[in-house]
């Protein structure tokens, strides 16, 4: 079985279509990276998938369950247990700035009572260990850079154990020289026989650590495959640009 | 009129000045994000009601309004006399609604100053609409809040004096019947010595709170 599933995917806003046709399939353990010019529709794409934004029409298939089907979705309450499976990971962290570190962890597992407070809080060290930052438990994040804030917001999403991660852009929003330690963390994570999408323009990186490429133009998917193929010589001239563009 | 008897009165007056200042608090505040939440509602009729109401709050003077509630509500044909309020419940239902109008205004810029990305990762994190309310949006907004609150709740302080004139024997009412009768100007002086007081510890604990929920 797949882990996600996507059909004649279309979204617009307005008049302006944003996703015009999109195609394509996840398996276990992969790890996409989904490239293209900006506003070509990788957000939107990866927002579909966990249902922050409504599609027109087509099919979300994760894990084998429905969330979207020609255009129809789920009830709301399946929707949310379907979409539990995912984390996401946003460009500007997104962390809540009036709980400290812990709080920002454990809050949501509380909540959903996953697991007794003693067991959470220990997960909750253990995860800020995973992303080095055992040290902030006790911070707000205001007191944290931006890339410790981005290893907070992926070890929060890792607390509910999710097969799937999202991230859009983690790093877009970091000074250079805090990138590295984001992508050492994603990269860890990406071994961890997690499935991965991550929309980035990192493409050095996104070499190393996907066997997919995914890359959008358009609203379209123009290419999708073996990273090599697709960064490497392209033949397709817009891709082509656009690589030597952002190399 | 010795000195024991006018202070006594002043004491008596400050009282009812400070218990009119909490019952206001304590039933604006929530009246106000009651109002708050009809104003951001998806209804088009709630919304227009709620902006309608917030208009005519801070659109017309306080003093007519407290005027309408205690000389002009009985007034009202067959259910005025249901509508009769003594002074003091006639000066607190004035103020409460009054203020709620100005407390959900200011609770609606700390809504509107929540970015989106907060109520999308609670969404992402599986949270509940309720959940995201209580556990992310409302710490948010009222610490957004507290300077908007804070300066209101001064406001507030002084504002009461305005039941002077639907005749309750709040402090300024009791002190110009003091003067009157004492041809004194001290106790004017010790009235706004007492208003400022109570203005000044109020600005501390607000200070104070804003310490503590800072982010
Ligand atoms: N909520 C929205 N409302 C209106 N237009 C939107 C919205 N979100 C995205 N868009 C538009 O959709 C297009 C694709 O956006 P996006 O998916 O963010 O592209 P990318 O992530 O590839 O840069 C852009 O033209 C953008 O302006
Ligand atoms: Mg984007």
């Amino acid at each position: 079985m797949d882990m996600i599933n996507v059909k004649n995917l279309k979204k617009s806003f307005g008049s302006l279509k944003v996703l015009k046709d999109i195609n394509f399939d996840v398996k276990k353990g992969d790890i996409i990276a989904a490239i293209g010019p900006s506003g070509s529709g990788k957000s939107t794409m990866l927002r579909s998938l966990i249902n922050l934004e409504k599609a027109d029409y087509g099919d979300i298939i994760i894990e084998g369950k429905y969330l979207c089907k020609k255009g129809i979705y789920a009830k709301e309450k399946d929707a949310k247990q379907i979409c539990s499976k995912m984390g996401m990971v946003f460009q500007h962290f997104n962390l809540f700035p009036h709980m400290n570190i812990r709080k920002n962890l454990i809050t949501a597992p509380l909540l959903q009572k996953k697991d007794s407070k003693a067991k959470i809080n220990e997960l909750c060290s253990e995860m800020l260990n995973k992303v080095g930052l055992y040290d902030k438990i006790n911070e707000m994040p205001s007191n944290l850079s931006g890339g410790q804030k981005q290893r907070v917001a992926i070890a929060r999403a890792l607390m509910l154990n999710p097969d799937i991660m999202l991230f859009d852009e983690p790093t877009s929003a970091l000074d250079p020289e805090l990138t590295q330690e984001v992508l050492n963390v994603i990269k860890d994570i990406s071994k961890d026989n997690m499935t991965v999408i991550i929309v980035t323009h990192e493409i050095g990186f996104a070499k190393e650590i996907a066997n997919k490429i995914m890359f959008m133009d358009n609203g379209y998917i123009i290419d999708f495959g073996n990273p090599h193929e697709i960064l490497d010589n392209n033949k397709n001239e817009r891709i082509k640009s656009f690589i030597e563009k952002v190399m | 009129m010795d000195l024991i008897s006018w202070i006594t009165q002043m004491v008596d007056g400050s009282f009812i000045t400070i218990k009119l200042f909490f019952i206001v608090i304590l039933f604006s505040l929530p009246l106000g994000l009651c109002i708050t939440f009809f104003y951001t509602s998806k209804n088009i009729i709630i919304r227009k009601i709620t902006g309608a109401y917030i208009l005519i709050m801070r659109g017309t003077p306080l003093l007519l309004q407290l005027f309408f509630v205690f000389f002009g509500l009985p007034y009202i044909p067959f259910i005025g006399k249901y509508l009769t309020f003594d002074r003091f419940p006639a000066g607190a239902i004035a103020f409460i609604f009054n203020y709620a109008a100005y407390y959900a205004e200011i609770f609606r810029g700390g809504l509107l100053s929540i970015d989106k990305g907060q109520y999308e990762a609670a969404k992402v994190l599986g949270l509940s609409k309720w959940q995201t309310t209580y556990k992310i949006i409302l710490p948010q907004m009222f610490r957004v809040s507290l300077p908007a609150i804070s300066n209101e709740v001064i406001i507030l302080v002084k504002d009461t004096a305005l039941v002077t004139a639907i005749g309750l024997t709040d402090l300024l009412q009791v002190t110009k019947t003091i003067v009157n009768r004492t041809s004194n100007i001290v106790p004017f002086i010790v009235a706004a010595v007492f208003y400022l007081i109570m203005s000044y510890i109020l600005t501390l604990i607000f200070k104070k709170l804003e310490e503590i929920f800072a982010f």
